[in-house]
């Protein structure tokens, strides 16, 4: 309150005495000299301000482009991977091995064009720092690369295993992009998405064994995820991936109980319509 | 597809039924689906019905390499999938571990923080300005001792700094701003990144001070302005909202030089303007009222003067 009448005393005195003016101007001319070594001051301070700022806006420049190459790429991975998940998809009875070599050169060809991109752009540095960037590219590759080694030889790739093809691209100067454990988990869990398309088809083409194998497969990684999904570091993302993957499990489990129930009803037909029906394998018997 | 499956299915039932329904029954019983051992002796009187194509005259061995020996593969595969699971389990608990260690600092940073700024907070109050810093310089010390066992503890992970960023960012953040307001209030310039990193005993090399979160904190130091200036003109320092204005108005001008993201520091950039107008709304109101005459008149003078 105090203050605040003073504050009005003086508003009122300023305006009722412009005398004390020259008494102002006087003092402007006596601190004249320091008046011009504080402006000078701050105009080094603005512009050491304007100096810190460029290099930060250098910083920044340098970093977002880096970032948004490294989206690319991961763009580019995830693209050309699910490429190679399609072309897995393809294969049926007979044609099992020419499908599995191409898709097996497309995954070549994934790491030797857009994966060596992405570690040219990290050149061994900021692999954490950028996980985001490059992640769902990461996810997508792992998820190719395990549903063809499991197309292939019925085995889980592990990450070492897909670690160990990416050493040779990089260069050896530098420390080699590696595959975090999570990237891994993330991709592992979409893989189970394909295999239960997988494991139906191959239901509708009569090859039963083989969706049960998927079955008995999917069921083990579900089983394993199970235990390590609460360790990891940003759960939630994979907590609604393994209520999808449980989704893909009792997909399976379905459509083979319903083989199992209904089967010898309609292998038959299947040989009849079917060309390969793998029951022409009792052929020997004619 | 299923659909497809079983409409055949019902279709093959029926037709099956009859002209053998032994057939059917005994087929019934003799195809175990999931037995796995599908053996070509498996025989259907319905199969002689059918032309052999060509193409498969193994159809069995391209179903048992489609599921990799079923025996061997579920042992071995399994086994070393198991391995591989038990082994991320145990990488997963390290660095739950090395997290838990990681939080327990940021907690004493957190803490330290706290009382730093409210200790900073007294200068709404009017307390001598030299005062407040030389108590909040304190517990400087302890916070650069903080920051010296985050820096010990990623030691032992090199290269995962970014890792676990998270956990000590938004403190950081806090750290900044509180060092940037102390820094303005002694010197009335800004504290830059090399500077904070000095108080904070960091060297970029190993454990350093992220740009970023640099410049979210100054930002935060700049949402504290405005009230800063209100309580300083309240309390009679007119020339407070002139100085914070021109410190403002270039700080703003800086920060528009950066070309940043759509991120939160965006967001926290674009508030800044807020509190510059609001600063210029008491420079205003103290100006028009002829508090202080012209700009380049420091208001401590104009008050001498007129006494």
């Amino acid at each position: 309150m105090l203050s605040c009448s003073s504050v009005f005393q003086r508003v009122a005195f300023m305006l009722m005495a412009p005398k004390l003016k020259p008494q102002r101007l006087h003092q402007i001319a006596e601190t004249g000299a320091e008046q011009l070594v504080k402006k000078a001051r701050t105009m080094t301070a603005e512009s050491s301000m304007k100096d810190a700022f460029s290099t930060y806006a250098d910083y920044l420049n340098n970093f977002n482009e880096k970032r948004e190459r490294v989206v690319k790429a991961s763009r580019d991975i995830t693209m050309n991977s699910k490429k190679v998940i399609f072309q897995v998809h393809r294969l049926s009875k007979d044609n099992k091995e020419e499908v599995l070599e191409k898709a097996g050169k497309d995954l070549e060809a994934v790491r030797d064009q857009h994966f060596a991109r992405l570690m040219r752009e990290l050149q061994g540095t900021d692999f954490w720092k950028l996980r985001r960037a490059y992640s769902p590219g990461v996810q997508e590759y792992v998820e190719a690369a395990t549903f063809y080694k499991f197309c292939l030889s019925g085995t889980l790739c592990t990450l070492d295993d897909i670690n160990a093809t990416l050493v040779p691209l990089s260069d050896p100067s530098l420390e080699p992009l590696q595959i975090n454990i999570l990237d891994y988990i993330l991709g592992l869990a979409d893989l189970t998405g394909e295999l239960m398309r997988m494991a139906i088809g191959r239901i509708s083409d009569g090859e039963i064994e083989f969706a049960q194998r998927i079955c008995q497969f999917v069921r083990q990684i579900h089983r394993e995820l199970m235990l390590v999904v609460p360790k990891m570091d940003d759960s939630y993302d994979m907590k609604s991936k393994m209520e999808v993957m449980l989704q893909s499990v009792i997909k399976i489990e379905n459509a083979c109980f319903s083989v199992h129930v209904r089967g010898s009803e309609y292998i038959p037909l299947l040989g009849d319509d079917a060309p390969t029906s793998y029951l022409l394998g009792a052929a020997d018997v004619e | 597809m299923m659909s497809s499956a079983f409409r055949n299915a019902h279709l093959t039932a029926s037709r099956l039924i009859n002209p053998k329904p032994f057939s059917s029954s005994s087929i019934l019983h003799f195809l175990p689906l999931c037995s796995g051992d599908a053996s070509p002796r498996r025989s259907n009187p319905l199969r002689h019905r059918n032309s052999v194509s060509p193409s498969s005259s193994f159809p069995f061995c391209s179903i048992s390499s489609f599921c990799i020996p079923m025996a061997g593969g579920d042992g071995q595969g399994s086994h070393s999938l198991e391995k591989q699971f038990d082994s991320f389990r145990v990488q997963l608990e390290e660095s739950a571990a090395l997290r838990e260690q990681i939080r327990a600092v940021v907690m004493e940073i957190e803490s330290a923080t706290r009382l730093i700024q409210a200790n900073l907070l007294l200068v709404h109050q009017s307390r001598p300005i030299p005062e407040v810093i030389e108590k909040s310089k304190e517990k400087i010390n302890d916070l650069k001792k903080f920051y010296g066992r985050l820096a010990e503890i990623l030691r032992e992970c090199p290269g995962q700094y970014y890792r676990y960023h998270g956990d000590w960012r938004s403190e950081t953040q806090a750290v900044v701003s509180q060092l940037a307001f102390m820094h303005w209030l002694e010197t009335g310039t800004l504290l830059v990144h090399t500077e904070a990193e000095e108080k904070l005993g960091l060297n970029s090399l190993e454990f350093g001070l992220e740009t970023e979160d640099y410049l979210t904190g100054i930002c935060f130091m700049s949402n504290d302005l405005p009230r800063y200036v209100v309580n300083r003109v309240t309390a009679g320092d007119y020339d407070c909202p002139r100085k914070v204005m021109n410190f403002l108005t270039d700080l703003h001008a800086a920060f528009r030089m950066l070309n940043l993201r759509n991120d939160f520091l965006r967001k926290k950039f674009d508030s800044m303007k807020y509190d510059l107008r609001r600063v210029e709304e008491v420079y205003y109101d103290v100006k028009i009222r002829g508090l202080i005459s012209g700009g380049d008149i420091p208001g401590v003078q104009v008050t001498q003067g007129q006494s």
